[in-house]
């Protein structure tokens, strides 16, 4: 008969399940936790001679270029850090995992990787933020978003270096405004994407709306669109002023070149990620003389001693173009730095101890790459200065600067959505 | 099913009741049933999370496998009922104190199954255009839903939370016993059950029940009917099936189970997040990804699409926790391979090598592989079509 093996098969994988489950390895896994010789706490991704930083990055996806370029600031910074010494005798090291931007890989490779980490000093794409949130709150552990929204902030374990894309759009009215070219009770367009990144900077435009009698015109895009003349076409017909973007980088060029081609010509201003140095070589070039960009980090090629030195570095070190991306990276890991150094000083350094410490530090400084950081009021922005850039072909990185670091007067009325 | 059953095989009351084919095949089903039941004591949270990510793409396979494969109507749709069903899990589940969002206190078990009938309804209610379209036509046709989802998942905030911030579900219950790292502490043999172990279980009891009922669905009368309407719908009328009510039946029924995947998708990620863009979590390549699960499975297969769904919603989780402990491809480095990458040219591949040398999908190969085992002379039975 030939249905005996199969039999035997079965009862075979039968016995070996049951012997499988009785002698698991899973039982009695702890972190290993405790003091060392200097009375320094340390915990889950801490040993005493290394302390282990996440990084959940996109290398494959469609921010593939930001993720490589944020990723090697944070190496950089690592490499520095350590070069002077590192924290409380230990060096820092980084573990890199690549989701592609999907969030299901993510929140499959978070459980891999979150017993061997301290905290994430990288946590790229807004859906990951988004589906990684439950398991950031139940394991207590400070992570620093690529992503600049100001809804995020609901979480205390997040740690947004820089100002929030509601933020920056006050800051970016206010200098239009100052520098006249919209006054009180004016019509502005804005174009967002809908989702995490635009609804947020709409909600910065409609609060500075309110308190300027401004008639904001919303316009809604996805973020797959490309064409948008007969947005600004729409625009135009209403009598804007000035248009507002919280867009791709794409977008903008097209907006840029209907506001030029349909005569419109109005101060175009958007937030930090609508400007990518790619659009300088596209055909809407011509047309970006008008775009005003408001940030809080500074570009690849800004003309600050720190940010001249990692570029050095950067060239250095790596052959793949550069972009904002770098700066950035440096400056979170120089902030990671600074919190380091605050648990260290309180000789803790377990997760407790670093979202204890996150909220001491407040003024953490990055040498200008970003404005000073303020981690000490829970839910509000760390920071609100911006700088407003203008494009200029002729500087590398297709940036230069109209206005530095400031803070608008509205801005710093301004309750964020999650601000005690 | 390239094997036709409309031929009357004779009822099959000559079958043994105790053949020993039979006492092997419940062996084995026990066999696999305790060894998925073992897992968690064994497996770490990353590979259980990946597990239960497998097990959404199979019940909603099994869906979409009924509809496409037994009853003949291509379908786009998917993602939106997934879409569907997670929505309505979490407005039927969610606290009624919340002023941001619309929520119904109900018991998160009732939301459950709530939310299945919601899915099944709205289904039913694409049964008007799903009866007078076939083949690609319905396939567009469906693809709008996937639209008008993304585009209600944007304007409803009340609903879905809003693209902004998503919303985060309620945690499942069962008389009380919450599947989180809450409520009662449990050890089984030194191995603390918490969350990760508890939606495993919760997640296998779903995919075995949407298993057994997509099984007995196909070889029952239900089934039948649908295979009558997908050969020849003048036939099927000649014989005296509904071929409008068989139809809107499919969808209702492979609705339900989308339904049931969204559900467990919203659970798994512990958030509904409507998509910012079409490629997201209930975009159009989640409907791509359920059609290539049910074609490598082999069309109309229960357990081919459960294997279909091993491999595209597996692969690339294996792939990357693989290469984590391993310490596969590169640490740093744009250009390189990546698992993610390999696993999309594989996937890819599969479905190439599956129409190309073997439109029965794996269903088929698998069917030749149990025929080696059997001594006698194959007839067709039952078997064949499910």
């Amino acid at each position: 008969m030939t249905r005996n093996p199969l039999r035997t098969t079965a009862a075979v994988t039968l016995a070996a399940a049951l012997a499988l489950s009785a002698c698991s390895t899973k039982a009695g896994s702890s972190g290993a936790s405790g003091s060392d010789s200097a009375g320094v706490k340390s915990g889950v991704g801490v040993t005493d001679a290394e302390i282990t930083l996440g990084v959940m990055t996109d290398k494959t996806g469609v921010f593939k270029n930001l993720g490589l370029g944020i990723t090697q600031g944070n190496e950089l910074w690592a490499k520095d850090f350590n070069a002077e010494g590192g924290v409380c005798g230990r060096k820092v090291k980084l573990e890199t995992v690549d989701h592609g931007y999907k969030a299901d890989t993510a929140k499959t490779l978070y459980p891999q990787i979150e017993p061997k980490v301290l905290g994430f000093v990288q946590l790229l794409g807004s859906p990951v933020v988004a589906a990684l949130k439950q398991n950031v709150l139940s394991d207590k552990v400070v992570v620093t978003p690529a992503s600049w929204s100001s809804e995020l902030l609901d979480n205390p374990y997040v740690m947004i270096v820089g100002t929030t894309y509601d933020v920056e759009m006050i800051d970016g009215l206010s200098y239009l405004q100052e520098q006249g070219m919209i006054a009180d009770g004016d019509k502005v367009g804005h174009i967002y994407i809908d989702g995490e990144y635009g609804k947020n900077g709409l909600r910065g435009s409609k609060h500075y709306a309110e308190q300027h009698k401004l008639d904001v015109k919303e316009v809604k895009v996805t973020s797959t669109d490309t064409d948008l003349t007969n947005i600004v076409t729409g625009l135009k017909g209403e009598g804007v002023k000035a248009i507002l973007l919280t867009t791709s980088p794409t977008q903008t060029g097209s907006v840029a070149a209907a506001n030029k081609a349909l005569g419109l010509n109005v101060p175009l201003m958007g937030n930090n990620p609508v400007f990518d140095p790619a659009l300088l070589s596209s055909p809407a070039a011509a047309a970006l003389d008008k775009l005003y960009l408001v940030a809080s980090g500074v570009p690849f090629s800004a003309d600050i001693p720190k940010a001249k030195e990692v570029a050095a570095k950067y060239k250095a070190a790596y052959k793949e173009p550069a972009n904002i991306g770098i700066p950035y990276g440096y400056a979170v890991g120089a902030v990671w730095g600074s919190v380091l150094k605050k648990a260290c000083e309180n000789k803790d350094l377990t997760r407790e101890g670093i979202a204890k410490a996150l909220t001491e530090t407040d003024s953490a400084s990055t040498d200008n790459l970003i404005a000073d950081l303020d981690f000490s009021k829970p839910g509000a922005p760390p920071t609100r200065k911006v700088y407003v850039a203008q494009i200029d072909p002729a500087a590398e990185g297709g940036l230069k600067y109209v206005k530095p670091l400031f803070q608008a007067p509205d801005a710093d009325k301004y309750q964020a959505p999650h601000q005690k | 099913m390239e094997t036709t059953t409309l031929i009357p095989t004779g009822p099959p009351a000559t079958r043994p009741r105790r053949s020993p084919a039979r006492l092997v095949r419940a062996a084995a089903w026990i066999a696999l049933a305790v060894l998925l039941a073992a897992l968690p004591l064994y497996i770490d949270t990353a590979w259980l999370k990946a597990g239960q990510y497998m097990m959404i793409g199979a019940v909603g396979a099994i869906g979409l496998t009924l509809l496409t494969g037994q009853a003949g109507q291509l379908s786009l749709a998917h993602a939106f009922f997934l879409l569907v069903g997670a929505t309505a899990y979490t407005v039927l589940a969610g606290p009624t104190d919340e002023e941001r969002v619309i929520g119904l206190g109900l018991d998160p078990g009732l939301a459950l199954m709530g939310a299945v009938l919601i899915s099944a309804l709205v289904g039913l209610a694409f049964a008007p255009v799903a009866g007078r379209l076939r083949g690609i036509y319905l396939g567009v046709a469906s693809l709008s839903l996937v639209f008008l989802g993304l585009y209600f998942g944007q304007s409803l905030d009340s609903l879905t939370g809003g693209t902004s911030t998503g919303r985060t579900p309620a945690t499942f219950e069962l008389f009380g016993f919450p599947f989180s790292n809450g409520g009662p502490e449990i050890e089984v043999l030194g191995v603390p059950i918490r969350q990760a172990e508890r939606i495993w279980y919760l997640f296998l009891v779903l995919t075995a029940i949407a298993f057994v009922l997509a099984r007995g669905a196909v070889r029952g009368r239900v089934g039948r009917s649908w295979r009558a309407v997908r050969d020849n719908e003048a036939a099927a009328t000649a014989m005296g099936v509904g071929v409008a009510r068989a139809k809107a039946g499919a969808f209702a029924v492979s609705s339900a189970f989308a339904g049931l995947a969204g559900v467990m998708t919203v659970l798994w990620f512990d958030i509904l997040k409507p998509d910012e863009s079409e490629y997201g979590t209930y975009g159009i390549n989640v409907s791509i990804a359920f059609l290539a699960m049910v074609i490598i499975g082999g069309l109309g297969s229960v357990p081919g699409a459960v294997v279909g769904a091993l491999i595209v919603n597996g692969l690339p989780q294996a792939l990357t926790l693989f290469s984590g402990d391993l310490g596969w491809f590169g640490e740093t480095g744009g250009g390189g391979l990546t698992p993610i990458l390999v696993s999309s040219f594989i996937y890819g591949a599969a479905i190439v090598v599956v129409v190309l040398f073997e439109p029965g999908g794996l269903a088929a190969i698998g069917r030749r592989l149990t025929g080696l085992f059997r001594a006698r002379p194959r007839e067709i039975t039952r078997e064949e079509t499910s």
